[in-house]
């Protein structure tokens, strides 16, 4: 409809693939024109690369990617830790430049072509340069797995802003204001957008007010208001609960079938079942290079591979047939605390104890409850020795600030923590790591200006150097999610003091493998300390926790 | 009155430079050294251009403008680049550059009436005396009542034009820059063309300040685009806040005051100088520890 047919590519690679594409063997009627018995030109395609590389310090991540996208596919691009999803995702976006190969974006019905690498004199032009700028105006959007709004804005100029070839984003329009007319269309098309991906009343809320959840949603609504037409998206259910996970899934759905938006979603394994759901093609990165799978395919072996169950876990790890003993406590704004008695001890001396405890971040009360009077009511519970300690809150509870409060990192407000019968909520940070308090943070957990060995040097872990061979000399901006996260998880595991480990989020960004790794090692610790892990709250969950 | 009357054009000229580096600093988060030689661009053009070629004051000032404009490359070009302590580096380093070429762009053998010429255009740190009063339509603004009414209005044109740059999807444009740029790009924003386009206004703008300076004070040497008033105009607009139209305003009227004030102390003027210093520094230290986004601003500055 919209895309004019004055383009046509030739499908070359299909055959070399060892994969045909799903819709190479199909007749083509509809979507493109036969011209000879071996070829197809195909006026579907949005997105094509051919031979795509990309290498970091002599490393090649990215090695022979050849992926031709159809208009209106849902993608979910797989991988392991480090196998370089986010490097394809940032090169294909525009925000990495690959070493050799070629990209064709035909999404927004004209055709631009990349060919890597890029001679000197195409540099000189400066509107002929391989940006992100530049692909978005090709449709091409993205999100990103950490929260990216403009915080200072509100949720209807976040997504104004957005809107591309603005008269008033000169400043002389702007001058003399002739962009009234331009602009009071655009907002009403923001309000609909808002209003279409459930935020309807949220319009003047400031984008670092909402939630988790809601500003996932309005990323989404960010780029499709750019004017993508491919939209790429990176672990877009990270960190969401049960009804977070729903409104997304029910969006992208949305707008696949509707606008006919070709999705490319990146997503971890605990939520690749719910994306597989509506996902047409899988595209598994190996190697350096993309094999493609179906829907299908992967479910079975996802079924297969990925049976973990913290539950079952637990069980197995305490060695008892039946469900382990847990006792549930109910802490205020809907977080439950459960906790199971592993390894035939029960209630040992109490570990920590925490009575009363309120914090606040500015002026938010995050941790505590306001009762009708006035006061504010504080969180307690303890943990004793023995006890595994699951926290499971909903987005925006606090799990993050409780920990943090913990390890000592922010001030309290209110209340008492006790160690072992110490009180240590004057104590700091560093003093309550030596005493053994461990807190593994969920984002920020590496230092990134450090190679990895001279991280684990700094915190005392050398023996540690021989486990990542192949990253030791790597910097910590240079790695990937899932290896930071082991990074951190194994130097805090390792740590001979560890007496309690508050682990924030810790299986978001491992593979199997990894995750595999991480709980082989708490169970060898499980005998000195206490684990305190904080999840995302998940209601009836059949994934993860029972 | 007349002491009143020069403290109110004081207090104009420093407002449109606060309200112009209020651009810079609120709206794209980069922390410039270099407004006080763009306000003596402003200054030393409107001298040479009224002197040399009897230019009125409207065509100076337009002259002014768009030199100062044309200059401003030298620091939003690097912007493109550089973020945080390295824009300020870079813009020191521009300040450092414009004070030296007006102070040493003089001849040792030239007399005042080889001011303007190529060997001696700026006559170094003697300074250019002698500088007309404005006159604009043959209205002749020569008595100081009449430039506090040029003062003024340039001043309220200069709120009208950033308030209405700045309340416009380019405003909201610049606020994004400054929030994320990396997102803004991946919306497909040109964020170089903004970054150039508000630093060009905001040279543009103190450029003009400087003009008005210049035709009042009838004297300009190369003092004026000393680092130290680079120092004074980002301690306007960080004392008294950034990111709206108060708080530069605010700024320019305690730092205007202040130093005023111990005027009426009868302090020694040596002594002075040094207390005027030091005030500066407690009030920003004052300002920082206390109410870290200004008297009155609302965006903290990181």
């Amino acid at each position: 409809m919209m895309n004019k047919l004055n383009y046509v590519h030739v499908k070359s690679f299909v055959g070399s693939m060892g994969h045909g594409s799903r819709f190479s063997k199909e007749p083509l009627v509809a979507e493109g024109i036969f011209i000879n018995s071996s070829s197809y030109i195909n006026a579907a395609t949005v997105l094509s690369t051919e031979g795509l590389k990309k290498s970091f310090d002599g490393q090649e991540v990215l090695k022979d990617v050849n992926i031709d996208l159809q208009r209106g596919e849902i993608v979910l691009l797989r991988g392991d830790n480090g196998s370089g999803k986010t490097t394809l995702l940032n090169t294909l976006t525009g925000n990495l430049e690959p070493d050799a190969g070629t990209i064709n974006i035909y999404a927004n019905g004209t055709d631009e072509h990349f060919r890597f690498p890029r001679k000197w004199y195409h540099n000189l032009n400066p509107f002929d340069h391989f940006t992100p700028e530049r692909v978005s105006r090709e449709g091409i959007g993205r999100t990103w797995q950490e929260v990216r709004l403009f915080p200072t804005l509100n949720l209807q100029d976040n997504i104004a802003l957005s809107y591309p070839g603005q008269k008033g984003e000169g400043p002389f329009c702007a001058l003399i204001r002739s962009f009234k007319e331009q602009e009071k269309r655009n907002l009403n098309i923001s309000r609909e957008r808002l209003e279409k991906l459930g935020l309807k009343g949220r319009e003047k809320s400031s984008a670092d007010m909402i939630s988790l959840g809601q500003s996932k949603r309005t990323a989404i609504g960010m780029a499709l208001q750019a004017g993508a037409k491919i939209l790429f998206l990176d672990e877009p259910l990270a960190g969401l609960d049960e009804a977070g996970i729903r409104d997304i899934i029910e969006q992208l759905k949305l707008i696949a079938s509707e606008k006919q938006i070709t999705l490319v979603i990146v997503e971890h394994i605990f939520n690749m079942p719910a994306i597989l759901e509506i996902a047409t093609k899988v595209w598994t990165l190996k190697n350096g290079k993309i094999t493609i799978e179906t829907p299908a395919q992967v479910k079975e072996e996802i079924q297969l591979t990925n049976g973990f169950r913290m539950l079952e876990w637990i069980k197995q790890v305490g060695g008892c047939e039946d469900n382990p003993v847990a006792v549930e406590e109910r802490l205020p704004g809907g977080a439950i605390l459960k906790k199971f008695a592993l390894s035939g001890k029960t209630a040992g001396p109490i570990v920590l104890e925490v009575k009363d405890l309120v914090v606040h971040r500015g002026k938010r009360l995050v941790i505590g409850e306001k009762l009708p009077g006035g006061d504010i009511k504080g969180v307690s519970f303890k943990l004793c020795e023995g006890e595994l300690a699951l926290l499971e809150a909903p987005n925006g509870w606090g799990k993050t600030t409780l920990f943090e409060a913990l390890a000592g990192l922010i001030p309290i407000d209110q209340g008492v923590i006790h160690f072992y019968d110490q009180d240590i909520e004057a104590m700091p940070s560093w003093e309550r790591v030596r005493k053994g308090i461990r807190f593994l943070q969920a984002r920020k957990n590496i230092f990134p200006g450090l190679t990895v060995k001279e991280m684990l040097r700094l915190t005392k872990d050398e023996a540690l150097i021989s486990s990542f061979p192949e990253i030791a000399h790597k910097k910590g901006s240079d790695l990937s999610g899932g290896e930071r996260q082991k990074l951190s998880a194994l130097s805090l595991l390792k740590d001979r003091n560890l007496r309690l480990g508050l682990l924030d989020e810790p299986f978001s960004a491992l593979d199997k493998d990894g995750i595999q790794l991480f709980l082989d090692n708490i169970k060898t610790k499980l005998r000195d300390a206490v684990f305190f892990i904080a999840l995302p709250y998940i209601k009836n969950d059949k994934r993860r926790i029972a | 009155m007349n002491y009143i009357l020069h403290l109110l054009i004081y207090f104009n000229i420093y407002a449109i430079i606060a309200i112009s580096l209020n651009m810079v600093v609120g709206y794209t988060n980069l922390l410039s050294l270099a407004h006080a030689g763009y306000y003596a661009i402003g200054c030393y053009t409107y001298a040479l251009v009224t002197i040399k070629l009897n230019m009125g004051f409207l065509p100076a000032l337009v002259l002014a403008v768009f030199i100062a404009a044309l200059m401003s490359l030298a620091i939003s070009l690097p912007a493109w680049r550089f973020k945080g302590d390295f824009f300020v580096l870079v813009s020191l380093s521009v300040q450092v550059f414009l004070y030296s070429l007006f102070y040493n762009w003089v001849s040792s053998d030239s007399g005042i009436d080889t001011i303007g010429t190529l060997k001696n255009l700026t006559n170094g740190p003697y300074g250019i005396p002698g500088i007309p009063k404005p006159s604009i339509l043959s209205i002749k603004f020569d008595s100081i009542g009449m430039i506090f009414i040029l003062s003024s209005v340039l001043l309220g044109i200069c709120l009208v034009i950033s308030w209405n740059l700045l309340k416009s999807p380019w405003g909201r444009l610049l606020k994004g820059i400054r929030d994320d740029e990396l997102l803004a790009r991946n919306i497909g924003k040109n964020v170089r063309l903004a970054k150039i386009q508000v630093i060009a206004i905001a040279c543009g703008m103190a450029s003009a300040a400087g003009t008005v300076y210049a035709s009042y004070i009838s004297y300009i040497d190369p003092s004026s685009a000393s680092l130290d008033d680079s120092i004074l105009f980002l301690c306007m607009v960080l004392v008294g806040g950034v990111g709206n139209f108060r708080g530069p305003i605010v700024g320019a009227a305690v730092l205007l005051l202040i130093p005023e004030m111990l005027r009426f102390l009868s302090i020694p003027d040596s002594i002075a100088a040094n207390v005027r210093l030091l005030l500066y520094g407690l009030l920003l230290v004052l300002v920082v520890r206390l109410r870290p986004q200004g008297i009155a601003g609302e965006y903290r500055v990181e």
